[in-house]
């Protein structure tokens, strides 16, 4: 295979790998197209998560944060695009939108306090956070219709336009997964970008060089709950029905999950966990409560014996060692 | 011109008084030490003067500017920029990467930039990355560019801390015990990084425990003692001056 | 408007639920003392002392005594389990704080799927201990399950208290609590203090649970909220004694159960994380500083 020179000293050993992944992928998705049925279903859901994965990497990976309680976006999300679509009959592409404008002011008013707090602190206020809204979905009848949830939630679409064909549905949300890593990918090479990770390694050295830590923070945070409210949306606007267990505390330890499978802090580790993590429990065949607890399962022995991810392993998305290195300077 | 001025600077932690009446003024363009046995003050110092830590007593005016109670990311953007004693590295990132993060004040960008692109951001991104490269080469890392800076030997992570903080564009370079930990020819090295950063007309602060190195380039030095300055000259007189070598130099003779 | 009788009925409920978080609070502050741990899936000992305590007592008719103490010890025999298995690697390597936080919600999602496929996501309850009552005071209406709550709530505290100022394994816990590295050079033991923190708390909270569960009911998801609730008494105490951490929880039952009256029972739990926010945003180091201090 002949590249253009430019591209090929660009990518490098490990761009190869990712090359490979990409092609991996691609046949995969190509499978799952011709096979249809159950499969599609289970690779728009990877998708969803995946979205909400991005997101959560911001926050995670680049900024080295700790959330908890992504999820509650996730439902505001959800229960927005819901409540916009059947009762007041918004478009559903709207909707979605504007629940992403609500989660993003919300993120806002609860981030600015919240993103004080430190180590335990921050990690049980923003648990907190996941289980409050979990909590008023369930108890908010008039608005959520409780634990029944809701129903009848109209497929995207602009106008005359729905997607509802399985097929197209995946094509959808692949088109939005591949926007939300590109946004993701830009992010991270940037001004923007770089104070983030220089924020996830030394908060001391990063200050000392100017850069406002509370606001990184926050637009780390923001961008996260952002993902997650769309990717909360979508999943209303393609299964076409939520209920507070969809955003209940397991989604929390399932995108957890992918995260670590896929890798923290690298621009395709979550949409590659999201497709690993989503696949693997219908290769073993279980469902429900069996995927719960094996996603449960992976995640503590990730965290034991694989604390940077799967993709540390294989050494993707590592910078590159020196070519030469020059002890004696 | 002073361009650092301190007076009365004093910091209490529930006892211990670790900085008593700290006063000093730093001319613009020199080359400033501040040396002391360990526990002097020196850090609790620096902390202060860069916003890290509020004073209990006293005022900072850098540039003219009272910067007592200013917060630290503003006290950078007025071009007064420091080191640590811990080296403080991006490790997740590049060498080259750490070096870009320092240009942080001197570029501009957020969210909107970053994805747009628009020429100007790249015609920076390109700025900033030749210039990286220049300041890799100044300090003598050019060849560890690409290499993960969490990889580098300690000696090299002090340099680059050193380089990134001159990518901030200081007017005021504050750097904590830079040769801690170095070897004699890295300290040369160091040392000679120091005063070719002077000689580009940046006024640098220096403390240091090594008084060989310190009384070799510095023009001024001050001297601290359990948090009080117990002297303060050139560094003819602070080696005569019978207070410090009392205090200090006596146990360091050997060394110097 | 709720009326006086009504807030002074609240007022009692709460202090009896307040115990229980308070007890709570003591498992939270003893293995974060032991190890600068804080285990999220404290709540989730909760939850099972009430199932073990369901199954022996109504499943295999055991008497009340037999069945409680059986709980309290399985349940604090899967602490040390989940301290074994999960904790002690994670501690050895150095893992980052927030990655012990995952994997100990990890545990409680683990162990509230397995409760769900072997117990099924139907609530549980079983009768007061003392059959009868309440006893009423006027328009005050007490249940007799409150007096065994303050009763083995008292007791647990004392012996608590005991244990850690006159035994001999007492005291090294405390030791390993003020200072980790020079406890380890004493030649105590402290992977064992560890283990020994996480069978404590685990019964504490499996007590709370059986405690609880007469005036309440049990099922699969209750630990997550009475974790939280125990969290914050622990905050509200500081991290540092038992009776301070009881207090704690004493006065977040309180004003939980004040907050009922007024918002209604469905928001008790968005009430009291409410109030950890509040709590955590104005005293961002916690009341007393306790946990800012170790870090
Ligand atoms: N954050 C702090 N809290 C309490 N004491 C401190 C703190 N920082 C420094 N000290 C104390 O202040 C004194 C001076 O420390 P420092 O400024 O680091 O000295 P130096 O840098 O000269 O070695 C020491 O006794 C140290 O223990
Ligand atoms: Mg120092």
């Amino acid at each position: 295979m002949t590249l253009p020179s430019s591209i090929s000293t660009r990518l490098g050993q490990h761009g190869y790998l990712a090359v490979g992944g990409a092609i991996l992928l691609g046949l995969l998705f190509v499978f799952v197209f011709v096979r249809g049925g159950y499969l599609l279903t289970v690779m728009q859901l990877a998708m969803i998560y995946g979205v909400f994965c991005i997101g959560l990497n911001f926050f995670m990976g680049y900024t080295g944060q700790a959330s908890f309680g992504q999820n509650a976006f996730a439902a505001l999300g959800g229960y927005g695009t819901a409540v916009l679509c059947v009762q007041y009959g918004w478009e559903p592409i709207l909707a979605l939108f504007a629940s992403m404008a609500i989660s993003g002011v919300a993120s806002v008013v609860v981030g600015y306090p919240t993103l004080r707090l430190r180590g335990h602190y921050l990690a049980m206020a923003t648990f907190a956070l996941g289980l409050i809204t979990y909590d008023i979905s369930v108890q908010w009848q008039s608005v959520t219709q409780g634990y029944m949830g809701y129903s009848g939630i109209p497929p995207l679409g602009i106008g005359p336009f729905t997607v509802e064909d399985e097929r197209w549905k995946l094509v959808v949300l692949m088109v939005i997964v591949l926007f939300g890593l590109w946004i993701s990918g830009r992010l991270r090479n940037s001004r923007f970008g770089r104070a983030l990770r220089a924020i996830s390694t030394s908060e001391l050295g990063a200050s000392a060089l100017g850069i406002r830590i509370s606001h990184y923070k926050l637009a780390a945070f923001v961008i996260a709950a952002l993902y997650a409210s769309a990717a909360g949306s979508l999943f209303a606007h393609v299964v076409g029905f939520i209920s507070p267990e969809v955003f209940g505390a397991q989604m929390v330890i399932v995108t957890f999950t992918m995260l670590y499978v896929g890798g923290v802090g690298t621009v395709l580790g979550p949409a590659i966990g999201a497709v690993i993590a989503s696949l693997l429990p219908e290769i073993v065949r279980s469902t429900g409560r069996f995927q719960d607890i094996a996603y449960a399962l992976v995640l503590i022995l990730l965290l034991i014996y694989v604390p940077k991810g799967l993709s540390a392993l294989f050494g993707i998305g590592r910078p590159r060692p020196a070519k030469t290195t020059n002890p004696g300077s | 011109m002073t361009l650092l001025s301190v007076r009365g600077l004093t910091k209490r932690f529930d006892g211990l008084t670790a900085n008593s009446e700290i006063s000093l003024d730093v001319e613009e363009g020199s080359l400033f030490a501040v040396i002391g046995p360990n526990g002097a003050g020196k850090t609790t110092f620096f902390n202060m003067v860069s916003g890290f830590l509020p004073s209990t007593a006293g005022s900072i005016t850098f540039a003219g500017t009272d910067i007592t109670t200013m917060r630290q990311d503003k006290i950078a953007a007025m071009g007064l920029i420091r080191t640590f004693q811990l080296v403080q590295m991006f490790q997740n990132m590049t060498v080259a990467e750490n070096v870009e993060v320092g240009f942080h004040l001197k570029t501009r960008g957020g969210v909107g930039a970053a994805l747009v692109r628009p020429p100007w951001l790249r015609r920076q991104e390109e700025d900033i990355r030749v210039k990286a490269r220049e300041l890799l080469d100044f300090v003598g890392l050019g060849a560890q560019a690409d290499m993960d800076a969490g990889l580098l030997p300690y000696g090299q992570q002090r340099l680059l801390e050193v380089a990134r903080a001159m990518a901030a564009g200081p007017r005021l370079l504050l750097l904590d015990e830079p040769a801690a930990g170095l070897n004699a020819h890295e300290t040369d090295a160091l040392a000679d990084v120091i005063q070719h950063i002077n000689g580009r007309g940046i006024t640098v602060l220096l403390i240091e425990h090594d008084v060989g190195l310190v009384t070799r380039i510095a023009h001024r030095i001050a001297v601290l003692d359990f948090g009080c300055k117990i002297a303060e000259g050139t560094p003819d007189e602070i080696k005569k001056h019978p207070d410090v070598i009392a205090a200090y130099l006596g146990t360091e003779t050997e060394n110097a | 408007m709720p009326s006086v009788v009504e807030l002074v009925q609240s007022l009692v409920n709460g202090v009896g639920i307040g115990l229980v978080y308070g007890l709570i609070a003591i498992g939270f502050c003893v293995i974060y003392n032991a190890s600068g741990i804080v285990n999220f899936a404290q709540g989730v000992f909760v939850m099972l002392g009430g199932m073990f305590a369901y199954s022996f007592l109504v499943t295999l008719k055991w008497p009340l005594a037999l069945a409680a103490a059986a709980s309290i010890i399985v349940v604090a025999g899967i602490g040390v389990l989940v301290q074994i298995f999960i904790i002690r690697p994670m501690w050895e390597r150095k893992a980052p704080m927030f990655a012990i936080i995952l994997a100990t919600l990890a545990v409680q999602l683990l162990i509230e799927q397995i409760v769900i496929l072997t117990m099924g996501d139907q609530p549980r309850t079983y009768p007061e201990f003392t059959l009868g009552g309440p006893l009423k005071l006027g328009p005050i209406a007490i249940g007799y399950q409150l007096f065994w709550v303050l009763g083995c709530g008292a007791l647990m505290v004392v012996l608590l208290q005991l244990f850690f100022n006159k035994t001999r394994v007492g005291r090294a816990l405390r030791a390993c609590s003020q200072n980790r590295e020079a406890a380890a050079l004493l030649g105590i033991p402290v992977g064992g203090m560890l283990m020994l923190s996480f069978a404590l708390s685990a019964g504490l909270g499996a007590a709370a649970g059986i405690l609880i569960t007469p005036t309440q009911y049990t099922a699969y998801s209750v630990g997550a909220p009475f974790g939280v609730n125990g969290f914050i008494s622990a905050i509200i105490g500081g991290f540092g004694s038992a009776p301070a951490a009881l207090a704690g929880g004493i006065l977040l039952g309180v004003v939980q159960s004040a907050a009922i009256v007024v918002f209604g029972a469905g928001y008790k739990n968005v009430i009291a994380l409410t109030v950890l926010l509040i709590v955590l945003l104005f005293f961002p180091k916690g009341l007393f500083g306790g946990l800012a201090k170790k870090h």
